[in-house]
C-alpha cells in the first residue's frame, strides 16, 4: 500500500484512541458532576437559612459596633479568596474566573488599593501568578470537598486578618453553578457583612429555587439571645463566613465538573468529525492508488501486444 | 392546637421540615422547649437530642451536634453540623465510634485543638447512642401495646 494511505490510516487510529479517552473522561466528569450537583443543592438551603438569620438579626440590631459589620471609610487593603480547580481540561473555566477577578480589581481603583489573593486550587494559582496577582497563601484543594472542615484553615485566616484590620474587605471569587450548561464566574463580598450584599454584587442565580421567607421583622419585639448577644454573634458569624466559603467551593466544584463534561463532549465530537474527514481522504487516496495501478497494468499489457 | 414549622438543616441535607406542636432542644444554657408563639430567640445549641411532638401524641427523636436555633413567629430554624433521626442511627456503630474516639483520646493526644475535637466527637457519639437506645426502648414498648 502506498505511503499516503498508510499515513492517513495511522492518523485515523490515533484520533480514534483520543476519542475513546475523551469519551471516557466525559463519562467520569458526568458522574462526578451528578455527585457535586447533589451536594451543592443540599447545602444551598443551609446557606440560605443561615443568611436569612443574619438578615433578621441585622434588621433588629445595631450591628455597627461588631467587627464583622465594620465598614472602613477608606478601603485600602482587599483580600480575594480565589476558588478554582486542580485539574485542567475543563475549557476556559479557570481563565474566565481569573479574568473576572482581574477585571473587578481594575474596576475598583487599582492605584489606591492593594489586593491580596488566597488561592484554593492549583490551576487558579498558576493563572493568578501569570496575571501578577499578589498571592498571600495557597491552600491545597481536593478533587471533591467532603466536609466543611477542609476549608476551616481558610476561614480562620480570613476572619483573623479581617478582625486584625489587615484587610478592609474580603471577597470570594468562585464559579456559580446555574445549570450543567451554564456557569458564571462571580465575585462576592464576604466581609464586612452587608445586608444588601446580594443586590449589590449580582445575585446568586438560584434565586428562583429559593424559598421566599418573607417575614415582617417590624412586627415582633426584639430577639432574645441566649446566652448573650455578644456570644451568639461571636460564634455565629465566623460560622456564616465558613458556610459561605464552603458553599462557594461546592458551587465551583459542580461548575468545574459540568465545564469539564462539556469540554470533553466537544472534544469527542470534534474527534468524530475529524475521523469522518480522514476516512474520506483515506478512501480517495486508496481509490487514486487503485486507479493508478490499473492504468499501469493496462499500459503494460498494451505495450506487450 | 397551634402549630409551628420546624426546619432542621445540616450542610448536607434538610433533615426535617414539618409542622409540629412542640420541640425540645439543648442549648448551651440548658434544655429549652419551644411552643408556638414563642418570643423570637436566637441561641446556641450543644450536642444533644431534639425531641419533637406532633399535634397528636407521636414523638420523634433526633441526635444533633452543635449549632444554632432561630425562633421566628411562624417557624423554628435549627442550623446544625450534623443531625440524625433516631431510626437512622445504628446503635452498634455508634458504640464503636465512641469507643474508637475514646481510644484515640487515651493513646495519642497531640495538642489542645485535637483534644477539643475528640472530646466533641465523643460527646456527639454519646448523644447518638442515647437517642438510639431511647428509640429502641420506646419501639419495644409500643410493640407490646399494639
Amino acid at each position: 500500500m502506498p505511503q499516503a494511505t498508510r499515513d492517513i490510516q495511522r492518523r485515523i487510529k490515533s484520533v480514534k484512541n483520543t476519542k475513546k479517552i475523551t469519551k471516557a473522561m466525559e463519562l467520569v466528569a458526568a458522574a462526578k458532576m451528578r455527585k457535586a450537583v447533589a451536594k451543592v443543592l443540599a447545602t444551598r438551603s443551609y446557606a440560605d437559612l443561615a443568611w436569612n438569620t443574619v438578615l433578621h438579626l441585622v434588621k433588629k440590631l445595631d450591628t455597627s459596633r461588631h467587627p464583622f459589620f465594620r465598614e472602613s471609610k477608606e478601603v485600602r487593603n482587599v483580600l480575594i479568596v480565589l476558588i478554582s480547580t486542580n485539574r485542567g481540561l475543563c475549557g476556559s473555566f479557570n481563565l474566565q474566573l481569573v479574568q473576572k477577578v482581574v477585571d473587578s480589581i481594575k474596576l475598583h481603583h487599582p492605584d489606591t488599593r492593594v489586593t491580596d489573593v488566597i488561592t484554593f486550587g492549583s490551576k487558579g494559582r498558576n493563572e493568578a501568578r501569570r496575571h501578577h496577582l499578589n498571592i498571600m497563601a495557597d491552600f491545597a484543594k481536593e478533587d471533591i470537598t467532603q466536609s466543611s472542615t477542609i476549608i476551616n484553615p481558610i476561614t480562620h485566616m480570613v476572619v483573623k486578618d479581617f478582625i486584625a484590620r489587615k484587610y478592609d474587605k474580603v471577597f470570594v471569587a468562585y464559579t456559580d453553578f446555574a445549570s450543567s450548561l451554564q456557569q458564571q464566574p462571580h465575585v462576592r463580598q464576604l466581609l464586612p457583612i452587608v445586608p444588601e450584599i446580594d443586590e449589590r454584587l449580582g445575585y446568586i442565580t438560584h434565586q428562583k429555587e429559593k424559598e421566599i421567607v418573607n417575614i415582617n421583622v417590624e412586627n415582633f419585639s426584639d430577639f432574645l439571645f441566649e446566652p448573650s448577644r455578644k456570644e451568639i454573634l461571636n460564634s455565629f458569624l465566623p460560622r456564616l463566613v465558613e458556610i459561605q466559603i464552603f458553599q462557594a467551593v461546592l458551587e465551583s466544584e459542580a461548575s468545574e465538573h459540568s465545564a469539564r463534561m462539556l469540554a470533553m463532549r466537544n472534544a469527542s465530537d470534534a474527534a468524530g468529525d475529524m475521523i469522518d474527514e480522514l476516512t474520506l481522504a483515506y478512501n480517495q487516496a486508496r481509490q487514486a492508488g487503485i486507479t493508478a495501478e490499473i492504468a499501469e497494468i493496462s499500459a503494460g499489457t498494451a505495450a506487450l501486444q | 392546637m397551634k402549630e409551628i414549622n420546624l426546619k432542621i438543616v445540616t450542610p448536607e441535607r434538610i433533615v426535617f421540615s414539618e409542622k409540629i406542636s412542640q420541640v425540645s432542644l439543648s442549648t448551651t444554657t440548658g434544655q429549652i422547649t419551644i411552643l408556638p408563639q414563642h418570643i423570637p430567640l436566637v441561641s446556641q445549641l450543644t450536642a444533644g437530642e431534639i425531641s419533637v411532638k406532633y399535634n397528636g401524641n407521636e414523638e420523634d427523636l433526633m441526635a444533633i451536634s452543635g449549632g444554632f436555633v432561630e425562633v421566628l413567629p411562624d417557624q423554628v430554624v435549627v442550623l446544625v453540623d450534623t443531625a440524625e433521626r433516631a431510626e437512622e442511627i445504628d446503635e452498634q456503630k455508634a458504640e464503636q465510634a465512641r469507643q474508637r474516639a475514646e481510644e484515640i483520646l487515651k493513646t495519642k493526644v497531640v495538642d489542645a485543638k485535637e483534644f477539643a475535637f475528640l472530646t466533641a466527637q465523643i460527646e456527639k457519639e454519646l448523644v447518638r447512642l442515647k437517642v438510639a437506645r431511647k428509640y429502641k426502648k420506646r419501639g419495644i414498648r409500643t410493640g407490646l401495646n399494639s
